[in-house]
């Protein structure tokens, strides 16, 4: 039973159809880069992964479950275009709240320990609204670490990070692949995405032109399989 | 025969809310767009009868007593009725999105159908102190109006299904 | 309990988070102030008029101050697609749903206890006689807006016109409770207690609640996920 799994899923906008007939696995402790031109469908997949949305046809299982049950929530991670935490709350406000949300055990102490692990202690008791923009997406990536879960859905994650948060988030990942979680992320920013992913896939109009793991070539030259499989090719 | 006019377009407009209700938690539970066009449809319809039987009751009392609104309790009931329903079609033009779109339209239909009782009991308890009761036997013009009712609805369930054949042929096209 | 838990932690956000900005809490008030001092202008208030029109003017100045207060409600997800998130997290659409309601509810609330007192100083009111059975339409009808409002705030928070389409559907729905509680409460603030003829509108107000509350509950998912 792998991590995620889409079958044959179609989404459609009214009659218009943003994503056609995709399917796809991504195995536990793999990580899967979603790449493909804006308007390719990318982000609307990712949101019917996580649940934001149903699929008209086909089959979403994350952990051969459903993505709107309790029990799949509660282990699935999701950074979108926003950072999803409030800029009336303080930081360690912020990660209580999803804490609680989350029904963590002790949701201040696990609040503090992500506080320190995105490098935002000192800050803790500021309130967001205060703070740069490499601290708010520091804790957006703390929000979704908060609560350990084992599917990680992330849409477009190193878009205007400035570097440190792009060191932290790639360090954060790495630990996360390596303890066996699943990561699959949309992405512009070939080079950072195709140094972490095993296995790629390239949306093309809403259809899926290439799914398969990741080669040397693709490493090399990002551009790759946009050459191969894309449009012009 | 005004009167009667009023009576058989308020049960036609119910029969048109009833209908629409039903489309809608059909489209909710199918998401089959069909339904979507005939709640649409059959709510234009109800509030075009609505909108009518409220200015042949307003003109009936005219007739009746000299005033333009007699606040009688069923054309003020009716008035409410039409308030209830247009922000249906205020909420359908704020929404581009057609999937969105019908399901937030199912919605307000289905608060509106648990809302029409209740809004006929309170307003006959308001009014009822005023103005004398008054049957409320729809009368012989149920039946043309009926037919004519369910004549437009008709014809604009299809002119929806036209609508969105094209949109579909549009958007296919643009990929192209 | 872990229901109950997660119902909580909604409601004290959204308070906690309203209570830093306090934007909706002093348009709702200011605009309460006003309303009630510009009929204060028409009125004259020495007259028995007040008899007939308290209840009325009470929950006008209610329902559209109050309806600044429930727009914030999922507006104040939008930013920073906080909404996203909340979804997203393992918490029934039903426990979010009554969070937020009763967030606006004790936020609605608090806005019509001070309208009160300035109420009965304006217009020359003794409104404290029926206190108990006051409260009791006060809480009632001010659910029936919450309910509604939430509702609806949660159905209209990403279209556009937003402002405009929340009060467009929700006072028309909440016609018959604003009808029940502006009779039962011209009744109350004026020292009468509430007679046979009219225990009606009090039986329609609280049938008005639990249909709708359970209404809301039932297409809340709908109205969330879509």
């Amino acid at each position: 039973m792998s991590a995620v799994a889409v079958e044959g899923v179609w989404k459609y906008y009214g009659d218009y159809p943003a994503l056609r007939d995709i399917s796809l696995e991504a195995a536990e402790g793999t990580c899967l880069a979603l790449i493909g031109r804006n308007g390719a469908g990318k982000t609307t997949l990712l949101r019917a992964i996580a649940g934001f949305s149903t699929a008209q046809r086909g089959k979403i299982r994350i952990c051969g479950k459903e993505p709107r049950e309790a029990e799949t929530r509660s282990r699935l991670g999701f950074i979108g275009h926003g950072i999803s935490v409030y800029d009336e709350l303080s930081a360690l406000e912020n990660l209580t709240l999803f804490g609680k949300l989350y029904g963590l055990a002790d949701p201040k102490k696990s609040a503090n320990e992500w506080l320190e692990r995105t490098g935002l202690e000192r800050v803790r008791n500021g309130l967001v609204r205060e703070f740069s923009r490499g601290m708010r997406q520091r804790l957006a990536v703390a929000r979704a670490f908060l609560h350990e879960p084992s599917v990680m859905l992330l849409d477009e994650p190193f878009t205007a990070l400035d570097d440190r948060a792009i060191a932290v988030l790639q360090r954060l990942l790495r630990e996360a692949l390596a303890a066996g979680k699943t990561i699959v992320m949309s992405t512009h920013q070939l080079k950072e995405a195709l140094e972490l992913a095993s296995h790629v896939a390239l949306l093309n109009r809403g259809q899926l032109a290439f799914h398969g793991a990741r080669t040397q070539e693709m490493v090399d030259d990002p551009g790759y399989v946009y050459a191969r499989y894309g449009e012009g090719a | 025969m005004l009167a009667s006019l009023f009576d058989a377009s308020v049960w036609t407009a119910l029969i048109a809310a009833a209908v629409a209700a039903l489309a809608s938690i059909l489209f909710l539970r199918t998401r089959h767009f069909l339904y979507d066009s005939l709640a649409l449809s059959a709510t234009e319809t109800g509030l075009v009868l609505i909108a009518g039987g409220i200015v042949a009751g307003a003109i009936s009392g005219h007739a009746g007593a000299g005033l333009w609104w007699t606040w009688d309790a069923r054309v003020t009931t009716a008035l409410v009725g039409f308030l209830l329903y247009a922000p249906y079609l205020m909420l359908r033009r704020a929404i581009e999105e057609p999937t969105r779109r019908a399901a937030s339209a199912a919605v307000v239909s289905i608060f509106a159908i648990f809302d029409l009782p209740v809004i006929a009991l309170a307003v006959n308890w308001w009014l009822a102190r005023r103005a004398a009761p008054v049957s409320v036997d729809a009368g012989w013009m149920i039946l043309p109006l009926a037919l004519l009712g369910a004549g437009f609805t008709w014809i604009r369930l299809r002119q929806e299904q036209r609508r969105r054949a094209r949109d579909a042929e549009r958007r296919t096209a643009q990929e192209i | 309990m872990k229901y109950l838990r997660q119902v909580a932690t909604i409601a004290v956000k959204d308070v906690r988070a309203e209570l830093r900005t306090k934007e909706a809490i002093n348009a709702s008030l200011a605009f309460a102030l006003m309303i009630l001092l510009l009929f204060s202008y028409t009125f004259n208030p020495a007259q028995e008029m007040m008899r007939e029109v308290s209840g009325g003017l009470l929950w006008i100045v209610f329902a559209f101050a109050g309806t600044l207060t429930l727009n914030r409600s999922f507006a104040r997800e939008l930013p920073n697609d906080c909404l996203d998130a909340l979804i997203a997290a393992p918490i029934p659409g039903s426990a979010l749903f009554l969070g937020k309601c009763f967030a606006s509810f004790v936020l609605v609330l608090a806005v019509e206890l001070v309208s009160l007192p300035v109420f009965g100083i304006f217009y020359n009111v003794h409104w404290t006689a029926q206190l108990p059975a006051l409260f009791g339409v006060l809480l009632l009808g001010t659910w029936a807006l919450t309910v509604i409002g939430t509702i609806f705030s949660a159905l209209t928070v990403n279209i556009k016109l937003r402002e405009v389409m929340l009060p467009m559907l929700t006072y028309p729905i909440l016609m018959p409770a604003l009808m029940a509680a502006m009779r039962l409460t011209t009744l109350l603030v004026t020292g009468q207690p509430i007679a046979d003829d009219d225990m009606a509108w009090l039986k329609m107000l609280i049938g008005f609640d639990v249909i709708f509350t359970a209404v809301s509950l039932a297409l809340v998912e709908t109205v969330l996920v879509g």
